[in-house]
């Protein structure tokens, strides 16, 4: 159904950062955490649009703009992920010297890049909402400007993401050229069909489409720029970047891709190819990791490694278990973010892995919540991070990809090595004294006990959003 | 009532309670998780006093929709379990009050951890579907890697790691097998399920069940630990606290050889009658290979541990031979190992809490000056090598009729075992307790104070009971085990050449080996 409202959730968002922009260029300076309400309430008006549009498949400029239940689930997920960030950063961003209404802006812009992203029914807006996203991204990465490490990032990190664009672009006229059409659903279909159309120049854009993603969202062998980045950011832009953008590339790369593996003959190459970058991404990701001492790459290279293990997801075509697994990641991933984060005071951030000695045994509820988020990263049961993995390799078994999982299973067994160490020194260290935290930001602590809550509700109990999941997955077909 | 849930949850609920203490005080958090693990005893005996012995059912069945697509809360206990599930309640409380001067510092997280521990053992016991299985499974793995790594010895992080990646290697493998079974039955039947029963009804093809039971087998074989994957275990036990190494070599290893019982030949019995020889092979070589290396170690717990390795080799070999007198020898034997081995390592702790060493030579003429405890150690080392009379005895005694029936080769080799044990555990006595005082530190020692009396005297009086009364296990057990064995037996024929034909003795019930035990006292 054609309808404005398939506007609604992108133009809140989008409106709120405008607002949030203006409001910085023209209103007082003394109190920006302000601006940062404004934001969460532009998101949580963005959500509720998005509810309000379940079920009813409205779409807008001639299905351009599609909001299936798919696109309003990962709408949902964008506005939590974004009011996250949001929530996690009003003391940081003040006490780290970055303190800009522009941050709160740049985040509302990415979310509704990716909104665009994941309800786009045409290749081209997904290039547009994928420019938005990144663009604000390499600003965001850069906000610490007095901090060499931090611009050293967003250059890198623009540079690359360049590339990618480029590679992306490229990809596109080629599908264009394959299909005369960049309609998602026509493409899908001429796949589906296996209607043979596609020829070496189908094929070719569609590597380079998944090359350009697969960029943004650092999947080896396109993933040396990610550590740099993701250390030098902010700490909640790397919570932000790390999960944000592979909620979206991820959705759309299922899209996309999907009717290939349900074509009998397994649609070889690419099968090949995807379940390739599958393997070298999680070694490559859990391998480097072992040797990193400082979190924020730890962290880095463990986001690396889940996008393998989501690209095992990707190819067994078990788009619920993406998804189960894009919403867990975003748990685990901001709440051991935003345990990082509450290890700081003002001017200083503990990254080192030898400041956490002892820290679990003094901050217990900040130690204990990282342990859980660590846990479950690793994919301990009962957490949420056990239950994604399970979704995934079990599809990927399903469909005869046997190998696949038992690579991946002992991929994660490299990766409990070095989340557990986090762990020992925690715990098992004793403490350094030099290290104190300022214990005072409700708004993190609020999302550290939203993350715990979530692992765990969905560790145990996942059968609601299952249900719901499972329905939007269903609407792509 | 629930009443397994509510022997499996009570322990969580407590330790989920024990967040709310306060820090710094360590009396009230041990005084409540100890209150907490007596009262799980208490409840779980309830499930043994109303346990039908008659039936090879699984009983006190709870069966709930939990996650859906074959993911069921679903629990029950059989003769299979029932033992393990009651060793476990019985020993929390034992190892908890064990630790009252040892764990000096962090008792509530110690406790925490322990009551979570208990919760994640029971429930792998009483799991009757495969994803509760494996979570429990997993789960169990957190509080145990805490318990070494911050309670433990020097070697600790090391140890606690090695213990958490080995276990999770095996574990990992039987994930993308359960993955695997999961997905035929949905081929085969059009629907989901995990349950263990509707699985075991699975048929699949030969070399498919062996590439399975392997994975199966080797989550299990490392748990037990059988040869040559035992490394793990000297070390977790040398490093970790009195308490865990209770728990570690009482019930923890009990999963691994439970796993082949439950899962591992159910489900997969062609591959598992295929394999089980050169299984076997592999327990005697423990069993003989955990004896000498017993006999050489310096460290006391280190001692303990190998004398592990052996008698778990012994079990395997039991829970291998496939007839009804071993299988349930190897389950008795279980229960006995869980507690002279626990014992020992109780009075290792004991030791150990008096001088802070564990080192043989540094102790001698310690039964001068601890009559007590000097008895009390004696009769967990000859309950440990099979004296008649104790608990030991009737075990082994009924492992080594089943496996001499099955191979008489093994069975020789494996009597060993007695031979082994007795020397390094007698050796162990008089090396420690016996002979000239030569530590001046042991002419300070006090025999046992009040706690410690109550923490070992019941683990005596139960393998008095059980050396004298046998009929209190296996008649439990009879029909469960005879099932077992049935079930086994009527998916692979072949099976009739390696076993005679089912003893005469089960047809009464309560009979069988239990009356023939029992009368041979």
């Amino acid at each position: 159904m054609t309808s404005f409202l398939a506007l609604a959730p992108l133009l809140a968002t989008a409106a709120g950062a405008l607002v949030v922009l203006l409001i910085e260029a023209f209103g007082r300076k003394d109190n920006k955490d302000a601006l940062g309400y404004i934001s969460i309430l532009a998101l949580l008006l963005s959500g509720f649009f998005s509810m309000r549009a379940w079920g009813r498949g409205f779409s807008y400029f001639g299905s351009a703009l599609v909001l299936d239940r798919f696109a309003l689930i990962l709408c949902l997920v964008f506005v939590a992920a974004g009011a996250f960030i949001i929530l996690m950063s009003l003391k940081y961003i003040r006490n780290q010297g970055a303190n800009f209404g522009e941050f709160y802006a740049l985040i509302l812009l990415s979310v509704a890049g990716m909104m665009m992203m994941a309800s786009s029914g045409s290749l081209l807006v997904i290039f547009l909402g994928l420019e938005v996203l990144s663009v604000s991204s390499y600003a965001l990465t850069g906000l610490k400007k007095k901090d060499p490490k931090s611009s050293e990032a967003a250059v890198k990190y623009f540079l690359m993401g360049s590339f990618a664009s480029a590679f992306l672009v490229f990809g596109l006229a080629l599908l264009y050229g394959a299909f005369r059409s960049l309609d998602i659903e026509a493409v899908r279909g001429a796949l589906l069909r296996g209607t043979g159309t596609a020829g070496v120049p189908g094929w070719a854009g569609l590597a380079l489409v998944v090359a350009g993603f697969g960029f943004k969202v650092a999947v080896a062998p396109f993933h040396m720029w990610a550590p740099d980045v993701y250390e030098g950011a902010p700490t909640p832009v790397s919570a932000f970047l790390t999960t944000g953008p592979k909620i979206p590339v991820f959705a759309v790369l299922f899209r996309v891709l999907a009717p290939l593996w349900s074509r009998a003959g397994g649609a070889s190459v690419m099968f090949w190819l995807v379940s390739g970058a599958a393997i070298l991404t999680m070694l490559i990701g859990n391998l480097t990791a072992l040797r990193q001492r400082n979190l924020k790459r730890l962290l880095a290279y463990s986001s690396i490694a889940h996008s393998g293990y989501i690209l095992v997801g990707l190819v067994s075509g078990d788009g619920p278990g993406i998804i189960f697994y894009l919403v867990a990641y975003l748990l685990m991933n901001a709440g051991a973010f935003g345990a990082l984060i509450a290890v700081s005071r003002k001017g200083t951030e503990y990254v080192d892995i030898e400041d956490f000695a002892g820290l679990g045994f003094r901050y217990p509820w900040i130690g204990a919540s990282l342990a859980v988020f660590l846990f479950s990263l690793a994919g301990f049961p009962p957490t949420a991070g056990f239950l994604a993995k399970f979704y995934v390799f079990s599809a990927a078994v399903r469909q005869g990809h046997v190998a696949l999982a038992v690579i991946a299973v002992l991929a994660s067994l490299i990766s409990v090595f070095y989340y557990l160490r986090v762990v020992v020194f925690m715990y098992m260290r004793d403490p350094l004294a030099s290290v104190e935290i300022e214990r005072d930001d409700p708004a993190l602590y609020l999302v550290l006990f939203l993350c715990l809550y979530g692992v765990i509700q969905l560790g145990l109990w996942p059968g609601t959003l299952m249900v719901v999941i499972r329905q939007a997955a269903a609407s792509l077909f | 009532m629930p009443i397994l849930s509510l022997v499996t949850f009570l322990p969580l609920a407590g330790a989920l309670a024990l967040v709310f203490f306060p820090r710094d005080g360590r009396r009230p958090a041990r005084i409540f998780a100890l209150a907490i693990a007596l009262l799980t005893f208490l409840v779980s005996l309830a499930i043994y006093f109303g346990f039908d012995g008659g039936s090879a059912a699984a009983q006190f069945v709870e069966h709930r929709p939990w996650i859906g697509h074959g993911i069921d809360y679903h629990v029950g206990i059989d003769g299979l379990s029932l033992f393990l599930v009651l060793l476990t309640t019985f020993l929390t409380p034992v190892a908890l009050l064990s630790s009252w001067r040892a764990v000096g510092e962090r008792v509530k997280e110690f406790s925490f951890f322990m009551l979570l521990l208990e919760t994640g053992i029971i429930g792998v016991f009483v799991s009757m579907n495969l994803f509760l299985f494996y979570v429990f499974w997993e789960a169990m793995l957190i509080p145990m890697y805490f318990l070494i790594g911050v309670w433990g010895g020097p070697r600790r992080i090391y140890a606690t790691l090695k213990f958490v990646l080995f276990t999770m290697f095996g574990s990992l493998l039987m994930l993308v097998a359960i993955f695997v079974v999961y997905a035929k039955f949905h081929e085969a039947s059009g629907r989901y399920s995990l349950a263990i029963r509707d699985l075991a009804g699975l048929n699949l093809a030969p070399h498919l069940q062996l590439w399975l039971f392997v994975a199966f087998a080797l989550a299990f074989a490392i748990k037990v630990p059988l040869f040559p994957l035992h490394t793990w275990l000297p070390d977790a036990h040398v490093e970790a606290p009195t308490a865990g190494s209770v728990i570690l070599a009482a019930v923890l290893l009990k999963m691994g050889a439970y796993g082949f019982l439950r899962l591992g030949l159910p489900l997969f019995p062609d591959a598992a009658r295929e394999l089980f020889p050169a299984l076997s092979i592999l327990a005697v070589i423990g069993i003989i290979y955990g004896g000498f290396m017993a006999l050489v170690q310096k460290d006391m717990k280190s001692l303990v541990a190998y004398s592990s390795v052996s008698h778990m080799g012994l079990i395997m070999l039991a829970v291998f031979s496939l007839t009804v007198e071993s299988t349930e020898g190897a389950l008795y034997q279980m229960v006995n190992h869980g507690l002279s081995t626990g014992a020992l390592f109780l009075c290792v702790g004991v030791l150990y809490e008096r001088s802070h060493t564990r080192l043989i030579r540094d102790y001698g003429g310690v039964s001068r000056r601890m009559p007590v405890f000097s008895a009390v150690f004696l009769i967990a080392v000859l309950s440990s090598i099979g004296l008649p009379g104790l608990n030991g005895f009737v075990g082994e005694i009924l492992c080594f009729f089943g496996i001499f029936r099955t191979d008489k080769l093994l069975a020789a080799l494996a009597v060993s075992a007695v031979i082994l044990s007795a020397s390094y555990l007698l050796w162990l006595f008089r090396r420690v307790m016996q002979g000239p005082v030569q530590n001046p530190k042991v002419q300070e020692f006090k025999d046992l104070e009040l706690r410690e009396r109550l923490v070992l005297v019941p683990v005596l009086i139960l393998m008095f009971w059980l050396g004298l009364f046998p009929g209190t296990l296996l008649r439990k057990m009879d029909a469960s085990v005879t099932e077992y064995l049935r079930s086994v037996r009527a998916s692979s024929a072949v099976l009739e050449t390696r076993t005679s034909p089912p003893p005469l003795a089960l047809a009464q019930p309560g009979g069988g080996p239990a009356a023939a035990a029992g009368g041979r006292r």
